[in-house]
């Protein structure tokens, strides 16, 4: 073993090192792994904004933040869940404040709140359009302050189960090379989402479900994992972000004929509806002639410059820069993109999962706050709630327990098939894989579903996975081989497509991000009111379900 | 389209460093990296180099292009691949290279930890259950230094950092002037102690290439100018930078024209500059310095002496008043003067901030 620590952090975007901060301030000694350095991490491209029940800008409260997160998860949310993580939002939006945060102000030099698509009254507090990086800042200065160890560029690789405990973490230690083995009296897994799978995604590289996938190897149950989120306003062609406080400053989509179109399909909440309801309206358009190269138009023309300048900055930047457009002129073309996955390892209200001394929080996590449709601006705030509990409560454990042991025979397995795929001397590149499951996966398993469709991918993804064994990778090198580090990500992303596509087809319904508009057109309570739970056994995904857990909400018919 | 690039290639392990040059067909809206995953995928997958976002916000893919720091994600290669012209890619300068285009990153970080980059609440404890409360406009103070990635492209470019490699350099300092500027902090007058060292604020020889090439508008130079102002202004100006900078104002202000031989004494001191007697006296006999009697007044001195004044009776001294000059600047920028009031009142108005819809 190389270092050991009460408590280990996998992964160092906004939950993993909130999780860190709160664990260090329980009195745990503490340490993160990260395959990038911490403000690298994807939070911080979150844009929008974080939602906490503040009330500064509309009438609010946390028991209308839970209806609103229950309703827009399509009543798959866990409700006890979301009344936890409502009521503690506002105080952890405090604290960030406090720390130093720079969050956009009201006229009354309170925190500004803008309102986001599905919720009741403006509740999105924000820093112009560049609100994950405000956080990622200010928590990676509060780590700083409390000199938290970082082992930065160290790529995790598997996850150390001895004695019916987690005890560390393995990893391919990048800038200098080898296998370095950290041990932790508790492990908490914060390496965010999967939307790599997809060819036209918001995620940035990173984003390729590392701990997910390390999870399921483990025997430990992913939860709902068919429910992928599109994005209803990423660029044409790059997929880049372009936020939801657009509409929520007033921005309207458009089709090729210039019509708004929402207003046919959400006639309440229009533009703002929730962001499943859009991605398919758009989509719609799209499928039905009424698009631009695969696109519709994101209208800000009408908001005038000053306020995209004060409130949208980054968001026109991005639109300069990759599609060649100045929003204060000219409409953005978007189309639905891969965002967001609802899905993850399961946990409790504490981020503990199934495994004793390992726990999980952030969008790798499945609380489930966000069920079949998470909520524009609940991402960030579930990152820094349950980064916080998952923290407290990993130190708790840690710190009433002693013992890390790490088994040779652990590291000797690790060395073996790490020499194993170095030593090949030809193969596949990794990329044809890579390209035909990111292709394949938006056209098969996208924002809408069907049957035939889905049968295909599983074949598609059978035969991806045939030919992963054989890849190739070249660089032999020791120092920055990221060619390595991409060859293993491509392995934990076909496990993962694996049991998204078996829970999608088993899944009869439409809830939420899985619609199947040929087949099965409206939600089946009585059969699937339920969580998918997936577990790798003998080589491949295994089903089942699980009860959602309901306190106050009954389901009830959707509508914006 | 064809797209080539020469590449700077380097192994820590061997020390062998050269310059390959590969040809690879893109799509058209490829950005340099974009184009430099194609090179990894298909025709090389030992180069090295980071990435991450693709969408200029990580701040991982710093590098060099054609001798400049460049975000790679932001490039576009469409108008260098048109042009037919062949761009030489290498990592960035002022860090040790550690593979191709990947440097190593400790010295920088190490220098914004040395910044205490995190904030002293002081003045005021923070309310409990409650935000602060601070009207936007005193907030937009340090708009830009919040807009840092820590990429490190202002690092690699640094002329004072290549000859004084302890410099804290424009990232470290841009963050320092964030905590500065932010009226939640309780440590500025330490902070600005503490940046006024032998290699802070005023090692900075001003050659704004940092300004010139941050792709993200921090504009570090300007940061570094605010702290030199309010350290001026907080009184602490021991060091050679600060005492140089204070006679400027104060010879404009006096006569409108900058007195260069009283320059000497009043930021070295008396005794260096009788050491420097020789040399000046030389100067002056080949008329290189004006003599210093009798004081030479300019025309219209009173214009600059109204101009001190009115900048002591706005309380625009230290960064505030470039800060004032920064929003008038970015206002004519967008094109928005003759829009609504002027930048200087727009500075004091509380913005609107209820959202719309």
């Amino acid at each position: 073993m190389d270092a050991k620590h009460d408590v280990l952090v996998v992964g160092a975007g906004c939950a993993g090192m909130r999780a860190a901060i709160a664990a260090h301030d329980a009195g745990a000694d503490v340490a993160m792994i990260s395959k990038l350095h911490p403000t690298r991490s994807h939070s911080g491209a979150a844009e929008g904004g974080i939602n906490a029940a503040l009330g500064n800008t509309g009438e609010d409260n946390p028991e209308i933040h839970a209806f609103d997160t229950v309703k827009g998860s399509d009543y798959l949310g866990d409700q006890d869940s979301i009344e936890i993580f409502t009521r503690e939002a506002p105080n952890d939006i405090y604290q960030l404040e406090h720390w130093g945060a720079i969050f956009t102000r009201n006229a009354e030099g309170k925190l500004a709140q803008r309102p986001f698509g599905a919720a009741g009254s403006p509740r999105t507090v924000f820093a112009a359009d560049i609100t994950g990086h405000v956080l990622i800042q200010v928590l990676y200065e509060q780590v700083v302050k409390r000199d938290i160890k970082v082992y930065e560029e160290y790529f995790a690789w598997r996850l150390v189960e001895n004695d019916g405990r987690c005890q560390g973490v393995i990893s391919w230690d990048l800038l200098n090379g080898g296998l370095k083995v950290v041990g932790g009296k508790t492990v908490i897994l914060a390496t965010g989402g999967a939307g790599r799978l997809y060819r036209a995604t918001t995620n940035a590289y990173a984003c390729t479900g590392d701990g997910m996938a390390m999870a399921l190897r483990l025997g430990l149950p992913l939860k709902d994992m068919e429910f992928m989120q599109f994005h209803p306003t990423t660029m044409y062609p790059s997929g880049i972000l372009i936020t939801e406080g657009c509409r929520g400053e007033g921005g309207v989509l458009r089709n090729a004929n210039g019509e708004r179109f929402m207003v046919r399909y959400a006639p309440t909440a229009k533009d703002l509806a929730s962001r499943d309801v859009v991605s398919r309206s758009e989509q719609t358009e799209i499928d039905e002639g009424r698009g631009i190269n695969g696109s519709v138009l994101l209208d800000l023309t009408h908001l005038g410059a000053e306020k995209i300048l004060d409130r949208l900055p980054g968001s026109r930047e991005l639109a300069m820069v990759y599609a060649g457009v100045d929003p204060i002129f000219e409409p953005i073309p978007v189309r639905p993109g891969a965002h967001y996955h609802m899905g993850g390892v399961e946990t409790d209200s504490d981020g503990l999962t199934e495994l004793t001394g390992l726990y999980a929080a952030g969008e790798v996590a499945c609380v489930s706050v966000h069920g079949a449709n998470r909520l524009g601006g609940n991402s960030l705030m579930e990152t820094i709630t349950f980064g916080r509990r998952a923290g407290t409560a990993a130190a708790e454990w840690a710190l009433s327990n002693t013992t890390i042991e790490v088994p040779d025979a652990v590291e000797r397995d690790a060395e073996r098939d790490l020499k194993e795929l170095l030593g090949r001397t030809s193969g596949e590149r990794p990329w044809k894989i890579r390209d035909e499951l990111g292709a394949s996966m938006l056209e098969n398993f996208g924002v809408f579903r069907e049957e035939g469709k889905m049968a295909h991918q599983i074949e598609i993804i059978d035969g991806l996975r045939d030919r992963y064994p054989g890849v190739y990778v070249e660089d032999k090198g020791n120092v920055f081989n990221s060619d390595l580090t991409q060859a293993i990500e491509l392995g934990y992303m076909l496990d993962l497509a694996a049991t998204m596509l078996q829970a999608g087809i088993a899944r009869k319904e439409s809830r939420g991000a899985h619609s199947r508009p040929h087949d099965y057109p409206t939600r089946d309570d009585e059969r699937f009111l339920k969580h998918s739970i997936s577990r790798w056994v003998n080589g491949g995904p295994e089903l089942s379900y699980k009860e959602v857990r309901m306190t106050r909400w009954e389901p009830e018919e959707r509508k914006y | 389209m064809r797209v080539g690039m020469k590449i700077w290639r380097y192994s820590a392990e061997t020390g062998d460093r050269a310059l390959k040059e590969y040809e690879i067909e893109a799509p058209e809206e490829a950005t340099l990296l974009d184009c430099l995953d194609i090179v990894k995928d298909r025709e090389d997958g030992t180069l090295a180099y980071r990435k991450s976002c693709r969408m200029m916000i990580c701040g991982s893919c710093g590098m060099r292009m054609d001798g400049a720091a460049v975000l790679a994600c932001k490039v576009r290669m469409y108008d260098v691949a048109q042009a037919g012209h062949v761009p030489v890619i290498s990592a960035m300068g002022n860090l040790p290279i550690v593979k191709d285009l990947v440097v190593d990153m400790e010295p920088f970080w190490n220098k914004f930890k040395a910044m205490k980059p995190w904030l002293q609440p002081g003045y005021e404890e923070p309310p409990e259950g409650k935000e602060y409360v601070i009207p936007q406009e005193r907030m937009n103070v340090i708009h830009k230094e919040a807009l840092c990635i820590n990429c490190g492209c202002c690092v690699s470019e640094c002329n004072a950092m290549e000859s004084s490699p302890e410099f804290r350099g424009p990232q470290a300092l841009a963050k320092g002037m964030r905590f500065v500027g932010d009226p939640r902090d309780g440590s500025k007058v330490e902070r600005l102690e503490d940046y006024s060292d032998e290699h802070g604020i005023w090692e900075c020889t001003r050659c704004y290439f940092c300004n010139e090439r941050c792709p993200k508008g921090v504009d570090p130079r300007d940061a570094i100018a605010k702290l030199g102002a309010e350290a001026v202004k907080e009184g602490i100006d021991r060091d050679m930078g600060a005492k140089h900078a204070k006679w400027f104002i104060k010879s404009a202000e006096t006569t409108g024209w900058l007195r260069e031989t009283e320059l000497v004494p009043k930021t070295q001191g008396i005794i260096s500059s009788i050491k420097e007697m020789k040399f000046a006296m030389g100067l002056a006999v080949k008329g290189k310095v004006p003599p210093p009697f009798p004081p030479h007044v300019a025309e219209n001195v009173d214009e600059a002496r109204e101009l001190h004044k009115l900048v002591h009776e706005q309380g625009k001294l230290g960064y505030e008043g470039i800060v004032q000059g920064e929003h008038a600047l970015a206002k004519l920028d967008h094109g928005l003067e003759g829009e609504g009031p002027p930048a200087t009142e727009l500075e004091l108005e509380a913005k609107p901030t209820e959202g719309t819809s």
